[in-house]
C-alpha cells in the first residue's frame, strides 16, 4: 500500500444517522443523507463519527450503513470508515468489512472508554492498520489533562515509520500547542499527511497545515462550508473570519448533546433524519423553535438548503 | 478604550545567584539583551519570571529595577497575580505609581474558585487602577481556574478598562468565542497569544504575542511574530513550528507537574550563553544529564544558528 489515488481537502462531511420514528436505522434516509453532501460540495464522506452516534448503532447497523454510503456516493468522493468501537475485535471486523465493500481509508482510534497508554494506542493502531491494505486515518481525542486518546509528536512519528498506509489524523485536541506537536513531525516524516480538523476549527489550523475538517456545521450550512474553505485557499483572510466566527456560533448551539439539537435543526429544515437514540434526548419544539430564530439570526435558514 | 496594543511583548527571566538572591547586575544583562533584540514592550515578572517564587517587597524591587532600567525606552507591563484579592490590588496600585503602562493578572488559581470568584478577583484588580488592563489566560495545565470565554465575555461588560486577553490556554474554541463576540461590541479588544505560539491567535484576529522563548531565540519570535502581523500565516509555519520543537524540549524537561519549563529555559539561557543561575526551591534545577541532553538537542537545531550567543 503507497500513497493513495486522492488528496484530502475541503470540508468533508460525516453524515448523521437518520432513525425512523421508532429508533431504528433509516437506510433509504441515509441514502438521501449521503446524496445530499455529495451533492452540496463534499470533497469526502466519513461515516459513522460520533455525530452519526456511531456508538449507538449495532456493528450490523454499521457495515450495512458503510455498505450504503459506498454505494451512493458511487466513487464521486473518497469514503472514511470509521472503525472505532468499544471492543477492538469488532474494530477489525469493520476495517475488513470496510475494505471488502470498496471503502477508500478508516479511521481508527483505540477503544476510548479505557484510557489506553501510549504503547497501547500504538499497539492498537498496528493492529487494525496491519489488518487491512486500505490507509489508516488516526482520531487524536485528547481531554483536558491527560486523559482520553491523545497522540503525542512521538506516537505520530513511530506509527508513521511502523504503517506505510498511515496517511492522517483528525485532530480534535483543537489546541495551538496540541496541535503543532502533530504537525511538526507528521508534515515533514510523510510529506501529505492529511491532518483533518474534528469540527471547523479551521483557520487557527489550516495556515498550520491542516488540509480540512470533518464537518460539524455541514448537515446545515453546507454553502457556508464551501465558501469558507475557498476563503482559506484564497488566503482572504478577512472573510475567513466572518465564516468561522458564524460557524463558531453554530459549533455552540450544537455541541451540547450533539447530535440531537443538529438533528433537531435539520428536521426543522426539510431534512426528516428522524429521532435520537437514547441516552442522547431527541430536540424538543421548543428547541427546535430557538435553533429555528438562532439559525435566522445568523443568516443561515435564509442562505442554506431546504429538503433534501 | 486603551491605545495601548502591545505587539511583540518579551517576559524576561528573573535570574538568581548561587544564594537564590537575586542577581540585580545578571537582571540588567537580561532587560538589555530583551530590548537590544526586538521587544516591543517587557511584561514582567511573568511566570517565566518566576513570580510566585518572589515575595512582595520583590515582586516591587523588580518592577521598580526594571523601571529604572528601561527609562521608556519600551512599555512595561506589570504582572500581579496573587491569590489574595488585595494583595494584587495593592500590587497593581504600585505599578501604576511606577509608571506601568498596563498591568496583566491571571486567575486566583489556588483556590479552585468558582466562576464568579474569579470574575470578582480579576474585576477588582482592574477597578484598582486607571491603566489598561489585561487578563491572563493560563496554560490548560494550570488545573482548577482557566477562564471560559463566558467569564471573559463577561469582563468585557463589566470592566472600562479591560484592553485584552492574553491567552496562555491556546484553545481553539475558546479564541473563537472571544474575537466572533467582541468584534462588534469592542473592536478594539486584543488577544494576544500568551505562550509563543501566535499563528493562530492572529488568524483569528489577534495582535500580538507574550514571548518566554525570545529569551533563547529573539530572531524567531521576531520573525514569526512580523509574518503573522502582516497575515502571511502560511509563511509563519515553518517557524512557528520550529518554535514548537523549542518549546517542547524545554517544556518537558525537568520535574515540574505544571511542566512550567522553569529550569528548561534558563539551562537553554546558559547553553546561549546567558548565564542566569537555576531556578528558586521549590523548582529543581535540571541534573547533569539532562543539562547534557538540552545542550546537544539545542545544538541540533539548525535554526538557532542565527540567535545570539552571550549578551
Amino acid at each position: 500500500m503507497g500513497t493513495p489515488a486522492f488528496k484530502l481537502k475541503g470540508v468533508m462531511q460525516a453524515p448523521v444517522t437518520p432513525m425512523k420514528d421508532d429508533f431504528s436505522f433509516d437506510g433509504d434516509g441515509f441514502a438521501k443523507m449521503v446524496d445530499f453532501h455529495v451533492r452540496h460540495g463534499a470533497p469526502a464522506i466519513a461515516w459513522p463519527h460520533h455525530k452519526a452516534e456511531s456508538l449507538n448503532l449495532t456493528i450490523a447497523e454499521r457495515k450495512l450503513g458503510a455498505e450504503i454510503a459506498v454505494k451512493t456516493v458511487n466513487k464521486r468522493v473518497p469514503v472514511s470508515i470509521f472503525a472505532g468501537t468499544l471492543s477492538e475485535e469488532d474494530s477489525l471486523d469493520i476495517a475488513r468489512h470496510a475494505q471488502k465493500i470498496g471503502a477508500d481509508m478508516i479511521l481508527a482510534i483505540s477503544p476510548y472508554c479505557r484510557r489506553p497508554s501510549q504503547e497501547e494506542i500504538f499497539d492498537s493502531v498496528v493492529r487494525i492498520g496491519t489488518h487491512t491494505d486500505l490507509p489508516i486515518l488516526t482520531y487524536n481525542s485528547p481531554w483536558r489533562n491527560g486523559e482520553g486518546v491523545e497522540f503525542t509528536h512521538d506516537l505520530t512519528r513511530r506509527l508513521i515509520d511502523r504503517l506505510p498506509n498511515y496517511i492522517g489524523m483528525k485532530d480534535a485536541s483543537f489546541h495551538a500547542q496540541k496541535y503543532l506537536e502533530i504537525s511538526r513531525v507528521a508534515l515533514k516524516l510523510r510529506p501529505g499527511f492529511s491532518i483533518i480538523m474534528g469540527v471547523e476549527h479551521l483557520l487557527a489550523s489550516y495556515p498550520l497545515g491542516a488540509c480540512g475538517s470533518f464537518s460539524s456545521s455541514g448537515a446545515i450550512a453546507p454553502n457556508l462550508c464551501n465558501k469558507f474553505f475557498g476563503a482559506l485557499e484564497a488566503k482572504d483572510w478577512e472573510t475567513a473570519r466572518d465564516c468561522q466566527f458564524r460557524i463558531s456560533r453554530l459549533w455552540h448551539l450544537f455541541k451540547e448533546q450533539y447530535p440531537s439539537s443538529l438533528k433537531g435543526a435539520m428536521v426543522m429544515m426539510g431534512r426528516n433524519v428522524g429521532p435520537t437514540r437514547s441516552p442522547l434526548p431527541t430536540a424538543t419544539e421548543e428547541r427546535k423553535k430557538f435553533l429555528r430564530q438562532q439559525l435566522e439570526e445568523l443568516n443561515v435558514l435564509q442562505t442554506e438548503p431546504h429538503g433534501w | 478604550m486603551s491605545k495601548f496594543r502591545p505587539g511583540l511583548v518579551h517576559t524576561p527571566v528573573t535570574p538568581f545567584k548561587r544564594d537564590h538572591s537575586i542577581d540585580w547586575d545578571a537582571y540588567a544583562k537580561v532587560l538589555e539583551f530583551h530590548i537590544k533584540h526586538g521587544a516591543e514592550a517587557l511584561a514582567l515578572p511573568m511566570p517565566e519570571g518566576e513570580d510566585m517564587s518572589l515575595t512582595d517587597p520583590e515582586l516591587r524591587q523588580v518592577l521598580e529595577f526594571a523601571m529604572q532600567q528601561v527609562k521608556g525606552r519600551v512599555p512595561v507591563i506589570a504582572h500581579v497575580s496573587d491569590a489574595g484579592t488585595s494583595i494584587a490590588m495593592e500590587r497593581a496600585v504600585h505599578a501604576e505609581k511606577l509608571g506601568a503602562a498596563a498591568i496583566v493578572s491571571h486567575p486566583p488559581y489556588f483556590w479552585h474558585p468558582k466562576p464568579a470568584m474569579i470574575v470578582e478577583h480579576l474585576v477588582r484588580i482592574a477597578g484598582a487602577v486607571k491603566l489598561p488592563f489585561f487578563v491572563f489566560n493560563p496554560p490548560i495545565e494550570s488545573v482548577g481556574a482557566t477562564l471560559t470565554s463566558a467569564m471573559v465575555l463577561e469582563m468585557v461588560e463589566r470592566v472600562p478598562n479591560l484592553a485584552g486577553i492574553v491567552d496562555a490556554g491556546l484553545e481553539f474554541v475558546f479564541m473563537e468565542e472571544i474575537m466572533g463576540n467582541t468584534r462588534s461590541k469592542r473592536p478594539d479588544f486584543q488577544l494576544l497569544a500568551g505562550q509563543d505560539y501566535p499563528v493562530s491567535a492572529f488568524a483569528l484576529g489577534g495582535s500580538g504575542v507574550f514571548s518566554p522563548l525570545s529569551a533563547v531565540a529573539p530572531n524567531l519570535a521576531r520573525d514569526v511574530y512580523r509574518l503573522c502581523k502582516d497575515s502571511k500565516f502560511m509563511e509563519a509555519r515553518e517557524k512557528q513550528e520550529n518554535i514548537a520543537e523549542l518549546h517542547h524540549l524545554l517544556k518537558e524537561a525537568g520535574e515540574s507537574g505544571l511542566k512550567d519549563g522553569l529550569a528548561g529555559i534558563k539551562t537553554a539561557m546558559a547553553t546561549m550563553g546567558r548565564e542566569c543561575g537555576v531556578p528558586r526551591p521549590p523548582v529543581r534545577p535540571l541534573g547533569e544529564v539532562e543539562r547534557g541532553r538540552i545542550g546537544e538537542a539545542l545544538q541540533a537545531m539548525p535554526f538557532l544558528r542565527a540567535e545570539p550567543r552571550g549578551w
